[in-house]
């Protein structure tokens, strides 16, 4: 079995055909005719645009406008004016041939953007190395590899899959992409999950190991690809792929829908983000609001303090982009685990019980100051509902101070003053539940955490992780208190942890009264899929079963059993 | 020559997108305009020393302008940074 990124969800069975990006050669020449050489320059750029927009316009077609917009990049790119005038003035200086020229500048290019710091940059390096080889072929008349007659059931195996390649793709014959570079979030990665076909990357000498017209299973779920399977793997693969299809179509039924229990009993599926750009994912994935925005993105990788314009702006992208829905969004959650030079924070012996998120911010007021006006400016100034969630508060006195800060600000703005909430997290604020209830305006229990400090173990400890189980007695009889609390106290309670995912864990939480489930935008249609599996009796009968067991061992067996498809 | 000191606020900094937009502004004027980042200098119409530059948000950026219609080309060059670059 080769072993790759698992790129683009489903499985692909299919014979391999391997398309060989071969290095487009040439003979450098000195030319004695410049001016005719700079002319057949431009009749080649011409031509490469010519081509592109109608790449393009296929692509929009066949996959979707946005990805089109990719290989349009690629018509702006070879249009830059400077650009072009570099290749020029070399073709006029050296004599030198226009495929010299043209692969020199592009060469200079993609190294400066391949040797740039951020990812995305460096990814626009992909773009002119495609960029390279096309215009190199047009100027010496070679043909592309024709991707269009490929036959069905092909699997598809390329060093890099390139956008101009994909616009090509027929998606239909295509049913698995295999290829020996790119990342999660590579153009090939992106426009293979457009495609919704099936894929690996960065699988090691996958076109010399992979052999033409041999079988193989593509798992793009786990980033596996199984060469020359016997007949039971590729029984076992097809009844794998069917299965992934039936559950793919019946997640497609609950697109646009409300998440409603059997019994009709409302409730919400909300998404946990970690930027602006992930609210367009919750929106995609049809989230019906944002269970938990975590700001920290906006404070690490840079050398200063993101000032208030900066952070207003980020969050009322999320408001923008989820108009009209509630967004609730984290302060700031640093701590001795999280190194961010510009704060100054020492390193701890216990980071998880030190001087960390609300504990931080209380004594740094100012910053959080900047943090919080901006939260209120984001609010006050979109449709969004602007909720601001509290972490790892351990006492009321901390809400108390953290409300007051927001009172005060939200009236010196003279603006309205958005709901204050924490993040229950702490099982000091577990026990407490019922009193804390009093100075918060919602709850959101944030089962990671939670449990670790319930178990008082840490999960990254091999040695002690088998305690940290969110199905053990003490973690659920917790949750349950939490829930319980808020629910008396009027407030709303939602989850914003792994356990809100779980299927396993889903009818106890149904039951408890929880109301809204902030999950992973990916999990999103499976989440609302699996609320709907439950009416409140059904729920609670779980619920009086579980209840009565005495270990996490026995909870997650009666699960399995009781709950599990 | 004009110049002005600004700051990028939109969250993809000078990326594909932005830069694209703002590169077919810039071609409008006749002046020449750089971007001065980091001690880096570069030229405002040019998308692939753009993109190269890799100027993100947050980054302290001076625009200057040299030209018949330098005061134009400045106040627009400093209109759309600080607009966020019409990222949406």
């Amino acid at each position: 079995m080769l072993k790759g990124i698992a790129a683009s969800e489903g499985i692909g069975i299919g014979k391999v055909v391997t398309i060989r990006q071969q290095k487009v050669t040439y003979e450098q020449r000195q030319v004695a005719d410049p001016d005719g050489e700079t002319e057949r320059l431009h009749d080649a750029i011409e031509q490469f645009k010519e081509r592109t927009e109608a790449l393009a316009q296929e692509m929009e077609k066949s996959v979707n406008p946005k990805e089109a917009e990719i290989i349009r990049g690629h018509m702006v790119m070879l249009s830059d004016p400077f650009m072009v005038s570099q290749m020029d003035d070399m073709i006029k200086n050296d004599s030198i041939c226009a495929e010299a020229a043209a692969e020199t500048v592009l060469d200079m290019f993609k190294m400066m953007f391949a040797s740039a710091e951020d990812e995305l940059t460096q990814q626009r390096a992909t773009d002119v190395e495609d960029i390279k080889t096309r215009l190199l072929k047009i100027l010496l008349g070679i043909e592309e590899a024709d991707l269009k007659t490929l036959p069905a059931g092909t699997v598809l195996v390329v060093n890099d899959l390139t956008p101009s390649m994909t616009a090509e793709l027929n998606r239909d014959n295509i049913a698995a992409i295999v290829t020996e570079s790119g990342g999660l979030t590579s153009h090939s990665a992106i426009l293979s999950r457009a495609l919704e076909i099936p894929a690996v990357l960065s699988v090691l000498n996958a076109t010399v190991t992979l052999k033409d017209s041999s079988t193989v299973i593509v798992d793009g779920s786990n980033g596996e690809v199984i060469n020359d399977p016997a007949v039971s793997q590729v029984e076992e693969y097809e009844a794998r792929r069917d299965e992934y299809l039936k559950e793919k179509e019946m997640l497609k039924s609950f697109i646009g829908r409300e998440t409603l229990t059997l019994d009709g009993a409302k409730k919400e599926v909300f998404c946990n983000i970690g930027n602006p750009k992930d609210g367009i994912q919750a929106k995609e994935r049809d989230g019906e609001g944002v269970g938990l925005f975590r700001t920290e993105f906006l404070f690490m990788d840079r050398d200063s303090m993101p000032d208030e314009q900066e952070q207003y702006e980020a969050y009322k992208k999320v408001c923008d982009t989820l108009e009209g829905k509630t967004i609730i969004i984290r302060t700031l959650d640093v701590g001795g685990d999280k190194e961010i030079p510009y704060m100054n924070l020492v390193k701890e012996e216990n980071p998880f019980l030190g001087f960390r998120a609300v504990r931080y911010c209380l004594q740094n007021e100012e910053q959080y100051k900047l943090q919080l006006r901006a939260l209120i400016r984001a609010n006050n100034d979109t449709t969004g509902n602007l909720w601001i969630m509290v972490p790892m508060v351990t006492t009321v006195g901390e809400m108390k101070a953290v409300r007051a800060m927001v009172s005060d600000l939200a009236e010196e703005m003279d603006m309205k003053m958005p709901k204050v909430g924490t993040m229950i997290e702490t099982p000091a604020a577990f026990v407490i539940a019922d009193v804390l209830a009093k100075y918060c305006d919602f709850f959101s229990i944030g089962t990671n955490d939670l449990t670790q400090y319930i178990m008082a173990c840490d999960r990254g400890n091999s040695n002690v992780a088998y305690l940290y189980k969110a199905y053990d007695p003490a973690v659920l009889r917790a949750i349950r208190r939490i829930i319980e609390s808020g629910i008396d106290a009027g407030i709303p309670v939602g989850m914003c942890g792994e356990a809100a995912a779980d299927p396993l864990l889903i009818p106890m939480l149904i039951s408890f009264g929880l109301e809204e489930f902030s999950v992973s935008p990916t999990s999103v249609l499976k989440t609302r899929s699996e609320i709907a599996r439950w009416s409140k009796a059904e729920a609670d009968r779980i619920t009086d079963d579980v209840m009565a067991l005495e270990t996490a061992g026995e909870v997650y067996d009666y699960l399995m059993k009781n709950v599990a498809k | 020559m004009v110049s002005k000191v600004t700051k990028v606020v939109n969250s993809q900094g000078f990326h594909m997108r932005p830069a694209t937009v703002f590169v077919g502004e810039m071609a409008k004027f006749q002046s020449d305009i750089n971007l001065v980042c980091e001690g880096k200098t570069v030229n405002a119409k040019s998308l692939m020393n753009i993109i190269a530059s890799a100027i993100k948000c947050g980054m302290e950026v001076e625009v200057t302008a040299d030209g018949p219609d330098e005061e134009a080309a400045l106040a627009k060059a400093v209109e759309m940074i600080d607009n966020g670059l019409g990222e949406d």
